[in-house]
């Protein structure tokens, strides 16, 4: 049977789910309900990870016979996105055979590949903020840029904490900015995030939004 | 029901309310009364540039799913896209959206899919794709960079769940010369978009795509109920304050507690 996202079968069960899971927040009676949806829910992530997965091996796949300049770094994933399945299940085997766990194999590729790399990666984001925060003036040299570049200022001014580089009256201003501007701003933007959340559940719940096609 | 129950009832049929009450009353108007913002009238302009130059845009989703706390980005940034693939049918080649998250790359295919054939694309390779590129915060920022540097993107368009990695896709996107719009619902990777972005949206900004680009009453409707629930949190916050000054909460707390 060939299921249509776009059918108002889909579109009805959104909108049911959403609103039995939405009066769970409200009426205690139908609470369980909701979490076995939400469960529910869950596990089809999963499995659309796994839907991902294969969806991320066949662009790059296809990827390797065009003329690309990228193709290497897609041969890379490919090769790596296997040889990590491969391993992956051989431990999954060996737990199996063994009657209890051992991802050694997996865990020292995560440990001695993955998490170098994201850790670099994440030094290299540093470098890049810094770059961000330089340039906005290049950007855009208007005044909420110029504020927005003088308070990075003064808050890195306030934060040394090793003398002599220690300034007390910036570490006041430091303080004040963050516990009173700073804080004030970050609840008013959450307050107006907060707004368009709720108008944009409501839209899924009302069925006039459907991300699910149409 | 507990009291918070019934306040969160009454706060959902409030908005429910206003949206219909103001769809009812626009029904009939032509003409659209939002105050601009810079960044919506950029992805417009950009659509015709792509339109022109023969170039496409590229559509990164962040890497929010359905089941967590990002998911209204997440959703607010596939509403995006619909609208943008409809607005650039006329491209010769459509939009390119990437994404972080296995379940919106599923659902942007499937926007894909409907807009594509809503706006009578029936070439498959032209037809844009939903691609998932990575699955961490880094390997998704990594592999965003592949499509920012195709010298055919024109420009970046950035909506959804991002962290601080968007730094990386904003500052790629300003190597190659191309704007980068982009808006997110986490606050640090707000400030850093602020900072390296040529066009950032600011706050619920990114809620109010669909009014702006045209995706129908209902979304105009949403943006006039947010301004009154604003309104009533603003009156809300300055009688608390003024309560507060002039000691009456005081007296109030004391009548709940039964003590005066």
């Amino acid at each position: 049977m060939k299921i249509n996202l776009k059918s108002p079968f889909s579109t009805a069960v959104a909108i049911g789910v959403g609103v039995i899971v939405l009066a769970g927040y409200f009426v205690p009676a139908i609470t369980n309900i909701r979490f076995i949806l939400l469960r529910t829910g869950l596990v089809l992530s999963a499995v659309a990870l796994l839907v991902g997965i294969i969806n991320l091996l066949t662009v790059h796949i296809k990827k390797l016979g065009a003329d690309s300049e990228n193709s290497g770094y897609s041969l890379i994933l490919v090769i790596a996105l296997l040889a990590t399945l491969v391993i992956g299940i051989i431990d999954m085997v060996q737990t199996y055979l063994s009657g209890k766990p051992n991802f050694q194999m997996t865990s020292w590729i995560f440990t001695n590949i993955q998490l170098p790399i994201e850790t670099s990666l994440l030094a290299v984001t540093s470098v890049s903020l810094i770059y961000a925060a330089a340039s906005i003036l290049r950007k855009r040299m208007d005044l909420f840029s110029i504020v927005f570049f003088f308070v990075i200022l003064l808050v890195l001014l306030g934060s040394f904490s090793i003398p002599p580089a220690t300034l007390p009256f910036l570490q006041v201003i430091r303080n004040w900015i963050l516990r009173v501007p700073a804080l004030g701003g970050a609840r008013g933007l959450l307050l107006g995030i907060a707004l368009g959340t709720i108008t944009t559940g409501i839209r899924i719940l009302l069925g006039t939004d459907r991300p699910y096609g149409e | 029901m507990s009291a918070t129950g019934f306040a969160g009832i009454l706060v959902i049929l409030l908005f429910v309310g206003l949206i219909a009450f103001f769809m009812f009353i626009n029904k009939d108007r032509k003409t659209k009364n939002l105050r601009p913002i810079p960044a919506y009238e950029k992805i417009i302009k950009e659509i015709n540039v792509a339109v022109e130059d023969g170039s496409q845009l590229h559509i990164s989703l962040g890497r929010g799913g359905i089941t967590g706390p990002e998911s209204a980005a997440a959703l607010a940034g596939l509403g995006i896209l619909k609208q943008v693939i409809e607005k650039s049918s006329v491209c010769d080649h459509p939009p390119v959206a990437s994404t972080g998250s296995p379940v919106i790359s599923i659902l942007a295919q499937d926007t894909i899919k409907g807009s594509s054939k809503a706006i009578s694309i029936s070439d498959n390779i032209k037809n844009p794709s939903g691609e998932l590129i990575g699955v961490t915060p880094f390997s998704y920022a990594a592999g965003a960079l592949s499509t920012i540097r195709d010298d055919n993107v024109s420009a970046n368009i950035l909506t959804g769940w991002f962290g601080n990695e968007v730094t990386w896709i904003t500052t790629a996107g300003e190597r190659q010369s191309s704007p980068t719009i982009a808006g997110t619902s986490q606050l640090p990777a707000q400030s850093v978009m602020y900072a390296s972005a040529s066009d950032p949206l600011i706050g619920e900004e990114l809620f109010a795509g669909g009014a702006y680009l045209g995706a129908g009453k209902v979304h105009q409707a949403s943006i006039s109920t947010q301004d009154i629930v604003r309104w009533i949190i603003i009156f809300i916050i300055l009688g608390s304050v003024l309560l507060n000054i002039f000691g009456i909460d005081v007296f109030f707390e004391s009548i709940l507690a039964g003590s005066a």
